[in-house]
């Protein structure tokens, strides 16, 4: 599977109307393009300048680049979103390069329609070694073993940053998130918890990881949202 | 295939509008892959705001999905779009197809 995440910023006094009609375009993209799986959106609840994130997934390279070559994708899609669009609504953000992430995984374990979804949005050290980087993931992958209500814990290497035209070829240049953390909660309270809460990851977060696994994250961003999904409504 | 932009400006902007699109987005676009098939504005002179009508074409999705890679790409783009934005009231985006007997195919 391939997991995609674009994130919005919204540009000032934007007509609430217009971005209810893009999420609603967002939501719905399923319906109209059948290659595009598992869609739901939130509005940001972090500090991070994102308002808006899309959430969803494709089975294969292929069928995303199906879905980039949809008349949904560029007449209705694009319509919000192109800078040159009459329509556009959305901005540059400091956080210019978060604003489409993604990874390739075995199955859907990040599936989650309803809850909280957390995304963690990591710089890790490129010099750090193979092991080290292993080491890292699969603590992260692990953490929800020791959060309660923590009920998806993945986490992938952004492959999708650089590949967003076909989702083989890189076309611009690795971003600084180089990790994924995708996380979901049952509640707004459990994710609360877990970050006041006493786990490894959670201590190691609040210090803006400094130190944790000798530095290996440099840096991080977190977005966080109520899942609005299809699946949700049905 | 056609991508048609309506952009709605004030009339005491609507020249320097078509201008920009004329100095700007032509070679933009045409760069990128798509080529410029009109660019029509209502009247100034009719107490109105008014409409510019930009009409560009491409063979079909497939081509206008790489002339969209090429116009994210380009740098040029987002001072267009920027400029762009600072004048325009409004406006909208559609695609068209031909009719088999529209005299323009």
């Amino acid at each position: 599977m391939l997991r995609r995440f674009e994130m919005y910023s919204l540009g000032p006094n934007v007509d609430p109307h217009a971005i209810a009609a893009m999420e609603s375009a967002f939501l719905h993209a399923g319906r109209y393009i059948p290659e595009l799986l598992h869609s739901a959106l939130g509005r940001n609840l972090s500090a991070a300048p994102r308002d808006v994130i899309w959430e969803h997934g494709y089975e294969s390279p292929a069928a995303y680049q199906r879905y980039m070559i949809h008349p949904y994708h560029a007449a209705v899609l694009d319509r919000f979103l192109l800078r040159d669009s009459p329509e556009c609504i959305v901005i540059e953000s400091p956080l210019s390069d978060a604003g489409l992430v993604g990874y390739s995984c075995d199955g859907t374990p990040y599936r989650l329609s309803a809850g909280v979804r957390r995304v963690t949005l990591l710089s890790v050290d490129q010099a750090a070694s193979p092991g080290a980087m292993q080491e890292l993931e699969a603590t992260l992958g692990r953490a929800y073993r020791h959060t309660a209500g923590m009920t998806v814990c993945t986490v992938a290497r952004n492959t999708m940053g650089s590949r967003w035209f076909d989702a083989v070829t890189p076309i611009t240049a690795p971003s600084r998130w180089t990790h994924i953390w995708e996380q979901g909660f049952d509640t707004l309270e459990d994710l609360e918890s877990y970050r006041t809460g006493e786990s490894p990851e959670a201590k190691a977060e609040r210090t803006g990881w400094a130190g944790w696994m000798d530095g290996i994250v440099t840096q991080s961003a977190e977005l966080y949202y109520q899942i609005r999904s299809e699946e949700a409504r049905r | 295939m056609y991508l048609v932009d309506t952009i709605e400006v004030g009339s005491d902007e609507a020249d320097r509008y078509v201008d920009l699109v004329q100095e700007e987005a032509v070679p933009l676009m045409n760069d990128a892959g798509a080529q410029l098939v009109a660019c029509w504005a209502t009247s100034k002179e009719i107490g109105e705001d008014v409409a510019v009508k930009v009409v560009w074409s491409c063979a079909d999705h497939v081509a206008w999905n790489e002339i969209r890679k090429n116009l994210v790409l380009d740098p040029r783009y987002y001072a267009y779009a920027a400029r762009s934005a600072s004048l325009r009231k409004g406006g909208d985006r559609r695609f068209y197809y031909p009719a088999s007997y529209s005299p323009i195919r």
